[in-house]
């Protein structure tokens, strides 16, 4: 390859992308080797701004880990602990799980993300249970709840079919699937750093299987592990059949991969270029998916920033209301304040807009003045705004 | 047409050289009014009619301002004295201690708070009563004293058993000069006109000292009053007096208001005092051209190495997309630097103490003089030593080597520490920010070339570009109006270039500054890197220039400046960019990783910079503000192959360094 030749195919690609054509595998591994990285973040923005203009979706929601006792044994897995017992290992009961929603009953929540290891020690009914006791309490909040692997996990155990588990599941209050435990597809990446986990195939029948009862779900990708830049993109191709054929993925999230206390803590953590560059070829290899969403968790609040001009439109990350996150006078890189959130979207020159965990919109940014932002810096630098005039001290 | 502004100028003589002038040869603005209708009055009187919207400007004492902070200074300009002054003083017939009454003359705010403030320190309480002007003096007997300021107190030596100059007392307790008066307007007033109008009519009046002196000497013996000899007075105008509140004088202005609040003597909180900005004349000229503008067709013109004028950065700073910047900075680095090596440094940041007379706002690093005992500290030897070891031993090169302005630490303690540093170790010295080369130079009483080239025999190699901040003196006067002023920042630079040293330059933004000041920084420095570089081609290489240009985000926490400016990564990103394109001559930029993380800083390798900065073994003033990361060569290596390019040290010339010595 020369740079010559290399641009050339850049502008192929390019054409292919604007003319809504699928790209090719070879397409995908190109533009992660290919040099120019804001040549390949701009193409991506291009698509964002298409099926997003500016808009940045966030929606405030709050986790609930029921339990981290798990029979796998991810290589990469910094929460599982093996046996009930070991320290630190815990199952909440179903008050504790209660009492995680009591505690945030004034906060403006619409969602609760619901992860949990694979726990067979414990009756089915808990984990039914353990929808419906949210449900009782606040009947109209979101059930995003249990990965693929989960439901496999459930459908082996508790001898139920994918379809049964999940029926059960949504009578007692499941709303939709999270997209966790995808990692990397390709079996020697599994064999290597999640062995005794649902395969891919039983990962992606699972999303078929939800998607065809009229579930929406989420998918991700797990990147900076032992896996090649062809396996990141063989994944994405799978997610885009099984997306060709159901309609029924919502988002795309890539999942940075933290090497700390886990079994791989050897291997560095992805660099910002590497992040950002997945975004944008997770926009460009997915253009049947709507959303590329980044967990500024993982990769931190700069580069999530940064994210919005490489494909990215939807910011996840726990967002709380001003008053706790005063009382606790931290500013953790765990917490975000709302309008921390809103300000970092605007300051990117993009529209910040609430969501609920299906997309409605539940409220948008209309650039006026917040408390705590004092100065509207807000929107300068969009191609869609006016640039706001800044009030000096 | 503008209605002339009423201006109040003090009748003492020390203020004749500000205000005469307007009498003689009164400026006139562009239609021919004139600019000025002057009065005349005692000092208190000036700020009294000042507060009572009875006139536009005065002169007023430097303490009435703390009850007005709207009202407006103007800068570089004022009444100062760098130790005695002559014109106020105490005069007694006992030692101060055992003085009970002190009968203040018609004295000014300023010169009582003064006298308060030198009296408390002393743990002493007399008590302090009023008397009219010119009464002050007879009033002395016994254990009663005066405080008498102005042209009465030239007549006062010899007359009594004891005689205090309080300017003489002030600098033996602070070191600094003190700052009696400046002038001041109502808000909105004063236009750029009038400001170089009071600078013009100083620089006139301070040329004159003799013929005023004259003036001033005939006046009395016409009078019937006992006068002393012309020269006296022409002394007087000429040495004692100092009418330019450049630093030093802003230096010792600070101390003085934060002095007197700490004994709680006013209750003026925050320090600040709200200086005029005047406009760059070179800026001015650069604003004049104009055609409609596009982005693209700018941006392709930058990429391509074609100079940008100031309103063209600035139109695309407010409209150019972030990734198209970035894309054109990435082509223009490419075209400079097109081996495809990104540099790095292994030096050590050496903050030698955090003693500071300048009280910047936006600083949590220094400790006032006040304090120093308690909290502040000057490293040792055996401190330095030990740093200097730990970076040898980590393959270090360099030592930058900042601190506080410390009126303790005097040149030679300098040139010590350098002749030191340079015979025990093989670290160079790059070291001394203009901020602090400007205040050696005033504590010497050298000029800035004097200091320079002592420091240069010591082994100074060559100057960090700190302090500069946002280089426009309306922003400056906002958040740190004691420290140098834009014109001084670059003097201290061009000067450094003249001896042939090189040096870098910094930008900090995040203080609320416009489009049109953060390129009016860039436009300031890019002139002084074409001066710097015409001077090499004329006299040849060994003339110095700018080697490197550097930016990052204000960090406010724990910062007196509240402010929630944009301070983001994004923007970040946009300005090291614009900055690549506007600066086609400086030839490096450096990504300032420690205040934005090393994941940001790779694409701020793609986006412009060529230099991953230095494996930061230790930075105070940004540390202290928040700022946490930290990273060995190995990772910095890492990030810079992340972002596709070679990684490879180099000194601060920015040579290369040999393979083999990695
Ligand atoms: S299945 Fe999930 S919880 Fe269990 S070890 Fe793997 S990643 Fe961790
Ligand atoms: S920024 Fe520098 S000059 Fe200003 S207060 Fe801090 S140490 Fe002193």
């Amino acid at each position: 390859m020369s740079p010559a030749t290399d641009s050339a195919r850049f502008r192929t690609v390019a054409d292919k992308v604007r003319a809504g054509e699928p790209l090719a595998f070879d397409d995908g591994v190109f533009l992660y080797r290919y040099p120019d990285l804001l040549a390949v973040g701009a193409l991506a923005n291009e698509v964002r701004e298409r099926l997003h203009g500016d808009r940045t979706y966030f929606n405030i929601n709050f986790h609930i880990n029921p339990t981290n006792v798990c029979e796998a044994d991810c290589q990469f897995c910094s929460f599982a602990r093996l046996q009930p017992g070991m320290p630190q290992a815990y199952t909440m009961s179903l008050d504790e799980i209660r009492g995680k929603l009591v505690e945030r009953k004034d906060q403006p929540v619409t969602e609760i993300h619901i992860v949990s290891g694979l726990h067979g020690g414990v009756p089915w009914s808990w984990y039914t249970d353990t929808l419906r006791v949210l449900k009782e309490l606040r009947p109209d909040i979101h059930l995003k709840a249990f990965t693929a692997v989960e439901i496999h996990f459930f459908a082996e155990k508790y001898g139920k079919s994918y379809a049964q588990a999940l029926r059960e599941l949504v009578d007692a209050g499941l709303g939709s699937l999270p997209g966790g435990g995808a990692e990397i597809f390709a079996d020697r990446v599994r064999r290597k750093i999640c062995r005794d986990k649902a395969t891919a195939e039983q990962w992606l029948e699972v999303h078929r299987t939800a998607h065809r009862m009229g579930l929406r779900s989420n998918c991700t990708m797990l990147y900076g592990t032992v896996e090649t830049l062809e396996e990141r993109v063989d994944h994405m191709l799978r997610l885009r059949a099984l997306q060709d054929e159901t309609g029924g993925f919502q988002t795309f999230i890539p999942l940075a991969f933290h090497p700390d206390g886990n079994r791989l803590d050897k291997l560095p953590r992805p660099t910002g270029v590497d992040s950002l560059r997945t975004y944008a070829v997770g926009r460009l290899m997915l253009h049947n998916i709507p959303h590329i969403k980044a967990y500024w968790i993982m990769i931190g609040l700069d580069t999530a920033q940064i994210a919005q001009s490489f494909g990215v439109d939807d910011l996840d990350g726990t967002v709380q209301e001003e008053k706790i996150y005063h009382m606790a006078g931290a500013d953790t890189p765990q917490v975000m304040t709302r309008t921390g959130l809103i300000r970092l979207i605007r300051e990117a020159g993009r529209r910040a807009v609430e969501r609920d965990t299906l997309y409605e919109v539940r409220w948008e940014d209309d650039g006026r003045p917040l408390p705590g932002i004092r100065v509207e810096a807000s929107v300068p630098y969009s191609r869609h705004r006016k640039r706001v005039e800044l009030s000096v001290l | 047409m503008a209605t002339p502004l009423r201006l109040c100028a003090v009748t003492f003589l020390n203020a004749w050289p500000l205000y005469q002038p307007l009498l003689e040869r009164p400026p006139l603005d562009e239609d021919g009014e004139p600019l000025f209708s002057v009065e005349e009055a005692l000092p208190s009187e000036c700020a009294r009619r000042l507060a009572a919207g009875e006139c536009d400007v005065a002169l007023v004492p430097v303490a009435s301002y703390l009850e007005h902070p709207e009202w407006e200074v103007v800068p570089e300009v004022g009444i100062a004295a760098r130790g005695a002054v002559q014109t106020v003083v105490v005069v007694s017939e006992v030692p101060l201690p055992e003085v009970t009454r002190i009968h203040l003359d018609a004295a000014s705010r300023s010169s009582v708070l003064l006298l308060r403030t030198l009296l408390t320190t002393e743990g002493l309480e007399p008590e302090l009563v009023p008397a009219p002007h010119g009464q002050g003096a007879s009033r002395v007997r016994g254990t009663e004293a005066a405080l008498v300021i102005g042209d009465a107190a030239f007549e006062l030596p010899g007359r009594f058993a004891h005689h205090i100059d309080l300017g003489a007392r002030w600098l033996a307790l602070t070191g600094l000069p003190m700052v009696f008066a400046f002038w001041a307007a109502r808000p909105g007033r004063l236009t750029e006109a009038h400001v170089r109008a009071l600078h013009a009519a100083r620089d006139r009046g301070i040329g004159q000292a003799e013929p005023l002196a004259r003036r001033y000497c005939e006046q009395r013996l016409a009078a019937g009053l006992p006068a002393q000899d012309e020269a006296f007075y022409a002394n007087y105008l000429r040495r004692t007096i100092r009418y330019r509140l450049d630093s030093w004088e802003r230096e010792g202005l600070v101390e003085y208001i934060a002095r007197s609040h700490e004994l709680h003597l006013h209750d003026a909180g925050d320090v600040h005092v709200r200086f005029a900005a005047r406009e760059h004349e070179g800026v001015a000229a650069a604003r004049r051209a104009r055609a409609p503008l596009r982005v693209d067709a700018l941006l392709q013109r930058a990429a391509a190495g074609e100079r940008l004028h100031l309103h063209e950065g600035i139109f695309l700073y407010e409209q150019a997309d972030t990734l198209a910047l970035g894309h054109a900075a990435d082509q223009r680095r490419a075209a400079l630097h097109p081996e495809g090596v990104v540099t790095y440094i292994i030096d050590r940041n050496v903050n030698y103490t955090n003693v500071c007379t300048a009280r910047c706002k936006f600083c949590n690093f220094y400790v006032p003089p006040t304090r120093k005992l308690q909290e502040g500290y000057v490293h040792s030897k055996e401190v330095l030593a030990q740093k200097f070891r730990e970076t040898e031993a980590l393959g270090g090169v360099q030592i930058l080597l900042q601190g506080g302005l410390n009126p303790d630490l005097r040149l030679e303690w300098y040139e010590d520490l350098f002749r030191w540093t340079k015979q025990n170790f093989s670290l160079r010295l790059h070291a001394l920010s203009p901020t602090e080369i400007i205040h050696i130079a005033h504590l010497e009483d050298l000029s800035v070339a004097q200091v320079l080239q002592r420091l240069r025999a010591a082994g100074m190699d060559s100057l960090p570009g700190g302090g500069a901040e946002i280089l426009h003196d309306e922003v400056r006067n906002r958040i740190s109006p004691f420290k140098n002023t834009t014109d001084e920042w670059l003097e201290v630079m061009r000067q450094a270039h003249v001896l042939g040293m090189k040096t870098t330059c910094t930008m900090v933004f995040g203080f609320q500054e416009t489009a049109e000041h953060t390129l009016v920084h860039l436009h300031r420095l890019r002139a002084l890197q074409d001066e710097a570089l015409a001077r090499r081609r004329a006299h040849g290489e060994h003339h110095g220039q700018f080697t490197a240009f550097i930016v990052w985000p204000f960090q406010a926490e724990g910062t007196r400046l509240k402010l929630r400016d944009d301070t983001s990564p994004w923007r970040y990103l946009r300005v090291q960019a614009l900055a690549r394109l506007y600066l086609d001559n400086i030839p490096n930029l450096q990504v300032s990783w420690p205040t934005l993380g090393p994941e940001i800083g790779e694409v701020a390798l793609r986006m412009g910079a060529n230099d991953f900065g230095s494996v930061m073994i230790e930075e105070n003033v940004v540390s202290q503000a928040g700022a946490h990361f930290m990273l060995t060569a190995e990772q910095i290596e890492h990030h810079i192959r992340a972002a596709g390019f070679s990684p490879r040290r180099r000194n601060m010339q920015y040579d290369w360094l040999p393979e083999a010595a990695q």
